[in-house]
């Protein structure tokens, strides 16, 4: 059984979803398919109070688009003041200037834009939205011309694997201070169109083999990449010192009716912010036991990266095999173990 | 860095305690026994996380822009089994690399 790193108090960040609603319907959404319903805003702010409490330092919203929510600024301003750093994920659509400076005022450390190709009709395509890219590409202008930080957010996928460099270079002349790229998840309608869209494990591997070349560079924007098949490039993030997922290590995700996942790809319910006492949760619940203490199975049992990689992202495991344990389909080590 | 200097920390950078590590920390101490090996208070920045052990964290609180690294000495010496020659050492020591990492300012 392996060790789960430290476990601290509560969890450093939230992932939150406060809204599944959505303007686009995106070939790869995980939440497409979710209902919840919607928290009000007093609700909303509860919850943030509770998070606050119990030591989370970090709220990322995302869902859903958080802009549809009209109470996000007044909310955000007030979770701010509680001391929470917050940040978040928009498609673009609704980011003109006037929500950009709003975002601003409520004191948001960053806002992440998805972006996807650096091909105009390859991204529209896949956002399934005509003119979504120059809206991505002009609510770009709008945070950086309001001194909010940028970054943007790529889903890595057979759509853009061999696109990176064009990727970059045109983040980097968004003006964006950091690049996330989220590996592939096969849920939601991601699960829907894993066989179009998902890499084969040797495709991922190179590809993380000429991002690992980008990263740590200061002539292009920060790249984040949390993927802890990682370990087996020998390019596993330090900085948290925790082997395997962080989900449920350090993060874990609020769903819009306040129900508590490990993160927004696994679909169990650990409780409800509203109802539960999130320390006790984070303390006592036996997924978060189970993500912590995982056990080697099949080609796992034999791999020398296990103790660091610990059998990689476990809702990419969980989401095709049911099983938390079960290797990361996207591992490229000893396929015929 | 003089004992009359004062500093604060830096806005906006995310930190907090770990309520479990402090109690067990304090009980060592005042067990009279080694404490400091735990880290009781984390600052987080660009995803990096840091444990300050139990004389940083409570040097780190101190630092609110309101008091002079003298009388962060004079605070902490009665709750450290130390002289105060070396705790203010180990003040200035701790303040000159929270100053060079920039996690605080001058107030």
């Amino acid at each position: 059984m392996s060790a789960p790193g430290k476990i601290y108090s509560a969890p450093l960040l939230v992932n939150w979803s406060l809204n599944y609603s959505c303007n686009f319907s995106c070939e790869h959404c995980y939440s497409r398919f979710e209902k919840a319903e919607e928290l009000p805003t007093e609700r909303v702010l509860e919850a943030g109070r509770r998070l606050a409490k119990a030591g989370v330092l970090f709220a990322n919203f995302g869902g859903g688009e958080p802009l549809l929510r009209k109470d996000l600024l007044p909310v955000s301003k007030e979770l701010t003041a509680l001391g929470l750093s917050l940040s978040m994920n928009s498609n673009g659509w609704l980011l003109d200037e006037a929500a950009a400076t709003g975002l601003r005022d409520a004191g948001f450390v960053s806002v992440g834009l998805s972006l996807d190709s650096h091909r105009p009709e390859v991204h529209d395509r896949f956002r399934n939205r005509p003119g979504s890219f120059d809206r991505v590409v002009a609510a770009a202008g709008h945070l950086v011309r309001a001194g909010v930080k940028l970054t943007i957010s790529t889903v890595v996928c057979r759509i853009n694997h061999q696109d990176l460099k064009p990727l970059l270079t045109l983040a980097k002349r968004l003006g964006a201070a950091q690049v996330y790229l989220h590996n592939f998840k096969c849920s939601g309608k991601g699960m829907e169109h894993r066989f179009e869209l998902d890499l084969e494990p040797l495709e991922w591997r190179d590809f993380y083999r000429e991002a690992l070349g980008y990263a740590d560079n200061p002539e292009w924007p920060e790249i984040s990449f949390d993927d802890p098949i990682l370990a087996s490039l020998g390019a596993r993030d330090e900085e948290h010192g925790i082997p395997g997922s962080t989900c449920g290590k350090l993060s874990l995700h609020v769903r819009p009716n306040g129900d508590i996942t490990p993160c927004g790809f696994i679909p169990l319910v650990l409780g409800n912010l509203l109802r539960d006492d999130l320390p006790t949760l984070w303390r006592e619940s036996s997924v978060l036991e189970s993500m912590r203490h995982k056990t080697a199975k099949g080609k796992c049992t034999a791999c020398g990266h296990y103790a660091s990689c610990l059998g990689g992202c476990t809702a990419r495991a969980f989401a095709v095999s049911g099983d938390l344990n079960a290797p990361d389909p996207h591992c490229w080590e000893n396929p015929c173990g | 860095m003089e004992l009359t200097d004062c500093y604060r920390r830096r806005p906006g950078l995310p930190w907090r305690e770990e309520p479990d590590a402090v109690r067990d920390e304090m009980a060592a101490l005042e067990a009279g026994r080694d404490a400091g090996g735990e880290g009781t208070l984390l600052v987080v920045e660009r995803g990096r996380i840091t444990e300050l052990n139990i004389l940083g964290g409570e040097i780190w609180k101190l630092c609110d822009g309101s008091r002079s690294l003298g009388a962060i000495v004079d605070e902490l010496l009665p709750r450290f089994d130390v002289g105060r020659d070396e705790l203010a050492r180990d003040v200035q020591e701790f303040l000159a690399d929270l100053l060079a990492r920039g996690w605080v300012v001058a107030a």
